[in-house]
């Protein structure tokens, strides 16, 4: 927590997130001009990820719509928060993506929608500048190099909007090992992403709490 | 639910992926607010998850769909602002408090915005169109099904209304004339035929002369006229002559 905010020490971002914070400023003072352009900037990302994990066309559409909404209405809230618009954004989506998933799923509890609270995760951005433009293929490589039970707990965990309960039912495997295999699955992935060092940008060592702490 | 630092380190890889209950999930994100060891390895797992999701197919949403959110958001503004002194009174919109610092840059903004909106909503009706051809009725949702250009002879004020399905209306208007003392700018609905004016709710004008205003499920419809008049109090019966400004609202 020494670095609220954090703009002024991130000098290592991206002149696109720097932008996009500019224009997250302006859609937090209300600025429906603001919004579009933010829209503009990322309804491909935001469509195509939502498309995936609820694999509804229409269902996609409502997600995206909570979503930015849920970013024009706690766009102040992101500017006391940490990481870039962009991750902030798609961590919305993803989990108002796993909420309709789960809300379709009768097996699931789910707190009433009205009682969901409209921020999501945080997902912290550690290496923007390392991996910011990995492309597609590369992602899609460290993700098929996982051993196949990794893989298959990670993609029911993030695209299929499982628990780590429901994929050991679903695969048989104890819950541990479900655990275990969703953590050495990403930790593999990061390590192809970023090589095998693995080094943090030093710029992570002010953030303590790794960014977590509030949504 | 209360959990140790090394129940939160367990759930680190299900919190990043999302992959726990909600309620664990708030359980961890307390945790991480008010624990001091170090979640350097939860750091470092959610540091991935952004390129999960790199991995996926891109997909342009349909066209429809902006014009669904800014529609949302614009209504948003108005539920959103402080409630007026006389609740009970026809609707009468303005801009939220912080809103008023940004005066005109900000209200003028609203008022290109609406009518990009209508632009959008063009669109948006050949992309319903498209999509009944290709699918049930049901997925086809439009924000609007007709929209109004309000304008008045030889300039003046005016203004875009749109007409939902459901018959809600919403308008913004621009150069009007501030209101003063009790008056109030009320918004008529007239149906085709000529029919009596219906009032369907009034809204005040400051010195921006800029007019925000929304009437739910309003009874409008597409061939309705929209009009406005400036009235000496609030929820007139019948309009005082002369209209300010007028449009028939129609399906792009």
């Amino acid at each position: 927590m020494t670095d609220p905010g954090g703009r002024a020490e991130r000098g290592a971002g991206t002149a696109a997130d720097d932008a996009d914070r500019d224009v997250l400023e302006r859609v937090a003072t209300g600025e429906l001009d603001a919004l579009e352009e933010l829209y503009d900037r990322y309804r491909t990302m935001a469509y195509s990820i939502a498309l995936r994990i609820t694999t509804d066309a229409a269902l996609a559409e409502d997600v995206v719509q909570d979503a930015f909404l849920g970013a024009w209405r706690n766009a102040n809230r992101y500017l006391e928060g940490r990481g870039s618009v962009k991750t902030w954004l798609l961590s919305i989506v993803h989990h108002r993506a796993v909420d309709a998933v789960r809300r379709r799923r009768p097996t699931t509890e789910l707190p009433d929608r009205e009682s969901t609270p409209p921020t999501a995760l945080t997902i912290p951005d550690i290496w923007p500048e390392v991996a910011g433009r990995l492309d597609r293929e590369t992602v899609r490589e460290a993700l098929a190099g996982l051993s196949e039970p990794q893989r298959e707990a990670l993609e029911m965990a993030y695209f299929g909007g499982l628990t780590q309960q429901e994929i050991a039912a679903r695969t048989g495997a104890p819950l541990g090992t479900v655990k275990s295999r969703m953590r050495l699955g990403l930790l593999s992935m990061r390590r192809v992403l970023v090589g095998d060092g693995g080094q943090l940008p030093a710029h992570t060592g002010e953030r303590d709490d790794g960014g977590w702490a509030e949504s | 639910m209360n959990l140790t630092h090394e129940q939160v380190l367990d759930l680190a890889a299900g919190f990043v992926v999302g992959a726990l209950d909600r309620e664990q999930e708030q359980a961890v994100r307390d945790h991480l607010a008010s624990c001091d060891l170090s979640h350097d390895e939860l750091a470092e797992l959610g540091g991935v998850v952004p390129y999960l999701a790199e991995s996926v197919d891109q997909v342009e949403p349909p066209a429809s769909l902006k014009a669904r959110i800014l529609a949302a958001a614009a209504a948003d503004v108005e539920a959103r602002r402080p409630t007026t002194a006389e609740p009970s009174q026809a609707e009468v919109v303005t801009f939220p408090t912080e809103a008023e610092r940004e005066t005109r840059r900000r209200r003028t903004s609203v008022i290109g915005w609406s009518l990009r909106i209508a632009a959008v909503l063009v669109i948006a009706a050949l992309g319903a169109w498209n999509l009944r051809l290709q699918q049930d009725l049901n997925s086809a949702r439009q924000p609007a099904n007709s929209v109004a250009v309000l304008s008045a002879e030889g300039g003046g004020p005016s203004g875009i209304a749109l007409v939902e399905a459901d018959g809600t209306v919403r308008m913004a208007m621009r150069d009007l004339t501030p209101t003063t003392g009790t008056e109030v700018y009320e918004a008529w609905v007239i149906a085709p035929g000529g029919a009596a004016p219906v009032p369907i709710g009034g809204f005040t004008v400051g010195q921006d002369r800029v007019g925000v205003f929304s009437a739910p499920r309003a009874g409008a419809a597409a061939g309705v006229t929209l009009a406005v008049t400036r009235e000496p109090r609030p929820n007139p019966t019948a309009p005082t002559p002369p209209i300010v400004s007028s449009g028939v609202a129609s399906t792009p």
